[in-house]
């Protein structure tokens, strides 16, 4: 069933030419959260895309290119999807981008398809988002992408059980999940898992049930901010550390509140694709680009990561498609570029970054002072593990 | 047995930083009687001053916890004079509002000075030990935060059952006209008292960072947790604001310890239960 | 004439919103189902004076009832509407047996409480749910006539065709001899009770059938966002629907109304003028309406009048 005849009968309804607009000038809606306690990740993404353009420039091939920010809140799929369908019709952005919780990107498949306008995620990292809409790109990561390779890495330093300590909720057991297979397969024991409500705000029951057990490492998925924080305070205060169980995380230690952590933090080991201390002169650029903005530039992370790389294939489909949606994609799909977090490229099925995962360990940067993921292995070219077709 | 033991000590700390943080609003909803959202904002002021002395001003963490305290005490007095001493006679839905209104403007207000990431006080090097009970070590926060939190209930009560200002106190809450017959200035014990909340208020966003990290969304996040405390534990009984933290800390500490993936279930339950069989919470005086 | 003023005025404003925002249909058609979910909370508390912050319970089960009878049964959207009726008259009812012996504070606990539970057992739930992830559902055309659009033509229509038969209902339950009997009960359950009228059987009625109509704004909702997520029972909504509740008025659908339009503009656009900062403009908004008119944005006319205060 073609959606064509909708879209036509749409702009005819509207009095639009839609898809006639002008060719030279390609806009981009941006959807985030710049208010409520996820603002920094809107923060992080409108800094990226204004870094990029002060490096880059503002024309792709023959086209100008524009960004236009709303902000969605938190967690908000019907804001989310209302802001979305504003911008498509009332402001005729052909580029959707940004999403940072899986609601929200989920709300927006069936305009994407109807409207045939690409959608670059900039974070959600729920696998399933991009079966949705064949519209959809996204340029962060997936849950099962980076929580495998560290059950494999745990495996190879001779760690044989694991405890599992995941936020009760979907990421969180996509993580347990992904993360115990890979671990089980190799012959590594998971003697207990834990699922922790979302609200919680004190660890240390949890922690020391985990220290009763006495397992050699303990996996662990939480949402950013508060948990993440009141867990590795809970870690280091109930003597894990001590104890010889080695903290393992994937998002826990990012930078922008990595600082607050304090030495409490340092020798957590955590597998992730990104860390703002990797050394490549594509990081460093991009380091230098952000604090380029000046003294209100927001703290470096994933986030801002995805929406640079965001921002990059944003440029390569509007260069090589201008305003045509299905080209667009076409273009994106196979795309190679090196990124700050080094060498990714666009997988044609799951739509998802293919990256190196790093094994970083949580150190103290002897000439600023400052704490930082220090990369300390690479697994290679890892694609979105956890794609069903 | 070293389980009870420790479902006992970690409930006890984690009832202990409930009743801190919520202490305050016991003092200003429970005793004064208005229904203050806004309770949550004032301890985000102090978590605010706090690190802003410790992080810019260079302070170690007791003169930061000071100048929180202090700093609060100097926003909620005018505060007092301007919004709270207009609302105290309104309907309760109105106060709702006038206080859900204020609260928006000091999450807008503190977000625009410090952002919206954590704003951390980092402990000084004695709070920051961790201390060994043989069985088990505990955080040397942790039993900082139960001495304070007993010697805020018992601060409270001499000052509430046992001074002039308790009994002043008392009387113009229960009838403000006939206790300003009687020549008590009720003016300046409700001032009093709203400055002695919103000091209470800070103490507990200081000292409870640990567990519930202040940011500028803090009085959102944990209003509901603020309100459940208070409600169960009988609106006008600080003593039951007390009992009902550490049996709501009790309750989800064992839960998360027995049942972790219950334990929401089990914090909301015991509050159903609690209050569906004595409205008027475990304390409280029959409106 | 009087009286069929205000639903002319409304009518009008319907059809201008749909005339003057023709690229906001989203947007236009979230007000009218948030319009929904406050005449709800405005039933409960407005009439039957019964507090509440967790209204979200009944507005998530209706939305994830009807989700669910989509995915499952018939996807047909009207039909959706009754199952997400029916689903919060359910949820109203068996909390309300419970909850409708307290009041005050102790209720307004209470009415959390109950949204939270049912929070956390759909996260729980996820294979049925989807949990945190969010239910995705296509719903079948309306009526089997009218294919959501993605302008949002249908989503509008369709909408405002709902809101209008509910503010109808609402405006015959209001001059009823029930809807005479809440008023009664909210002014004094204590002389209502001396006079006879059964006062804990009216007010579980009047949970319920607020929980009806909150359950149709959350199924409404889900059916033209096509998805629900667990924060249809968080709450924020539940408070910030209060909110625009006391801004209009309580006790009169007009203001239920007024005060959601209201609350939902100057968000709408103190958003997109300073997403950083537009909390300020509604914090001060929300005060400047407490101060200057208590009686909420209602009382205006009057106020202006000089006359009399309700």
């Amino acid at each position: 069933m073609s959606r064509k005849p909708l879209a036509a009968l749409a702009a005819v309804t509207l009095g639009l030419a839609a898809g006639q607009a002008t060719a030279d000038e390609i806009r981009v809606g941006v959807v985030a959260p710049f208010s409520g306690p996820f603002a920094l990740y809107g923060t992080q993404f409108r800094q990226a895309i204004e870094a990029w353009q002060a490096t880059h420039g503002t024309r792709a091939g023959d086209h100008e290119i524009s960004f236009v920010y709303k902000d969605s809140g938190g967690v908000n799929p019907d804001l989310a999807r209302s802001l979305s369908q504003e911008l498509v019709i009332r402001d005729r952005v052909d580029v959707l981008a940004g999403y940072v919780f899986t609601p929200n990107a989920l709300s927006v498949a069936q305009l994407a398809t109807q409207s045939e306008t690409p959608v670059v995620i900039f974070n959600a990292a729920t696998s399933a988002i991009n079966a949705e809409s064949p519209f959809f790109l996204r340029t962060s990561y997936t849950l099962p992408q980076v929580s495998a390779p560290l059950a494999d890495w745990a495996y190879a330093q001779g760690i044989r059980s694991v405890v599992t300590t995941v936020a009760d909720y979907g990421p969180g057991i996509d993580a347990e999940t992904a993360f115990s297979e890979a671990f089980t397969a190799r012959g590594g024991a998971v003697t207990d898992t834990i699922r922790m409500p979302l609200s919680t705000t004190d660890f240390a029951p949890f922690l020391q049930s985990v220290r009763a057990t006495g397992p050699e490492a303990v996996f662990v998925f939480l949402p950013g901010g508060p948990p993440t924080f009141a867990y590795a305070k809970a870690y280091a205060e109930n003597g894990l550390k001590e104890a010889g169980i080695t903290f393992l995380g994937t998002a826990e230690t990012e930078e922008s509140n990595l600082q607050a952590l304090g030495d409490g933090a340092l020798g957590l080991h955590t597998a992730y694709h990104y860390s703002a201390a990797h050394d490549s002169d594509a990081n460093r650029a991009f380091l230098a680009a952000v604090e380029g903005l000046g003294d209100d530039a927001a703290p470096v992370n994933w986030a801002s990561v995805g929406a640079w790389d965001g921002a990059d294939l944003i440029y390569r489909m509007v260069e090589a498609a201008g305003a045509d949606g299905r080209a667009a994609i076409e273009a994106a799909l196979g795309a190679e570029w090196e990124s700050p977090r080094g060498p990714v490229r666009m997988d044609p099925e799951s739509r998802t970054l293919v990256q190196n995962v790093y094994i970083r360990e949580v150190t103290r940067n002897p000439q600023t002072g400052l704490l930082e993921n220090a990369e300390t292995g690479i697994i290679a070219t890892v694609g979105d593990l956890g794609w069903k077709d | 047995m070293t389980l009870l033991l420790n479902i006992a000590l970690d409930g006890i700390a984690y009832g202990m930083i409930l009743f801190l943080v919520a202490v305050g609003l016991s003092v200003t909803m429970g005793l004064m009687r208005v229904v203050n959202l806004a309770h949550g904002g004032f301890a985000l002021m102090g978590g605010a001053l706090a690190h802003w002395a410790g992080a810019d001003l260079g302070l170690g963490f007791w003169p930061a916890l000071a100048c929180a305290i202090l700093g609060t005490v100097a926003l909620a007095l005018p505060l007092e004079r301007l919004v709270y001493r207009r609302i105290y006679g309104f309907g309760e839905l109105q106060q709702v509002l006038a206080t859900i209104g204020l609260t928006f403007i000091v999450i807008a207000a503190v977000n625009r000075w410090q952002g919206s990431a954590l704003l951390p006080v980092p402990l000084p090097e004695t709070l920051s030990r961790t201390v060994d009970l043989g069985f088990r070590t505990l955080p040397a926060h942790r039993i900082a935060v139960i001495l304070c939190g007993l010697g805020v209930i018992l601060g409270l009560w001499l000052l509430l059952d046992r001074t002039r200002f308790g009994i002043r106190l008392r009387a113009a809450v229960d009838n403000r006209a006939i206790a300003s017959a009687h020549g008590i200035v009720t003016d300046r014990i409700y001032m009093a008292t709203f400055g002695l909340g919103a000091a209470l208020a800070a103490l507990g966003g200081v000292l409870g960072a640990e567990l519930l990290p202040v940011d500028a969304y803090y009085p959102l996040r944990y209003m509901v947790l603020f309100l459940m405390v208070v409600a169960v534990g009988g609106m006008g009984s600080v003593t039951g604001s007390f009992a009902a933290a550490l049996g709501l800390g009790i309750t989800e500490t064992a839960a998360r310890y027995l049942v972790p993936d219950m334990a929401t279930f089990a914090f909301y339950g015991i509050v159903i239960l609690v209050l569906a069989l004595r409205p008027q919470g475990l304390m409280g005086r029959i409106a | 004439m009087k009286r069929a003023l205000p639903f002319i005025l409304l009518l009008a404003g319907t059809a201008a919103m749909y005339l003057l925002m023709p690229y906001n249909l989203a947007f236009a058609t979230r007000i009218l189902v948030m319009g929904i979910f406050v005449l709800s909370i405005d039933l409960v508390l407005g009439f039957a004076g019964i507090a509440t912050l967790g209204q979200a319970a009944m507005y998530g089960a209706g939305a994830y009832a009807a989700a669910l009878f989509a995915a499952h049964a018939w996807a047909e959207p009207v039909a959706g509407l009754a199952v997400g009726a029916a689903a919060g008259a359910v949820v109203a009812l068996l909390s309300g047996l419970v909850l409708m012996r307290a009041s005050g504070l102790t209720l307004i606990m209470l009415t959390i409480a109950v949204a939270a539970l049912l929070a956390e057992t759909a996260n729980r739930a996820r294979d049925l749910t989807g949990g945190a992830d969010g239910l995705r559902v296509a719903f079948g055309p309306v009526l089997g006539l009218w294919e959501f659009d993605f302008i949002g033509q249908t989503g509008f229509c369709y909408a405002a065709a709902v809101g209008a038969c509910v503010l109808g209902l609402l405006a015959l339950v209001a001059r009823s001899p029930f809807g005479l009997s809440l008023r009664g009960l909210q002014s004094s359950p204590a002389r209502m009770a001396a006079i006879g009228a059964p006062v804990y059987p009216r007010r579980v009625a009047a949970y319920t059938l607020g929980g009806a109509i909150a359950g149709i704004a959350g199924a409404l909702s889900a059916q033209v966002a096509g998805l629900v997520s667990l924060e249809t029972f968080s709450f924020t909504l539940s408070a910030e629907a209060l909110v625009m509740l006391i801004l209009g008025g309580t006790g009169r659908l007009w203001g239920a109304l007024l005060g959601t339009v209201l609350f939902m503009f100057a968000h709408h656009y103190a958003a997109a003028a300073d997403p950083f900062n537009w909390l300020f403009a509604i914090g001060a908004l929300v005060m400047v309406v407490v101060f200057v008119l208590p009686g909420g944005l209602l009382s205006l006319p009057g106020a202006l009048k000089g006359g009399r205060h309700d």
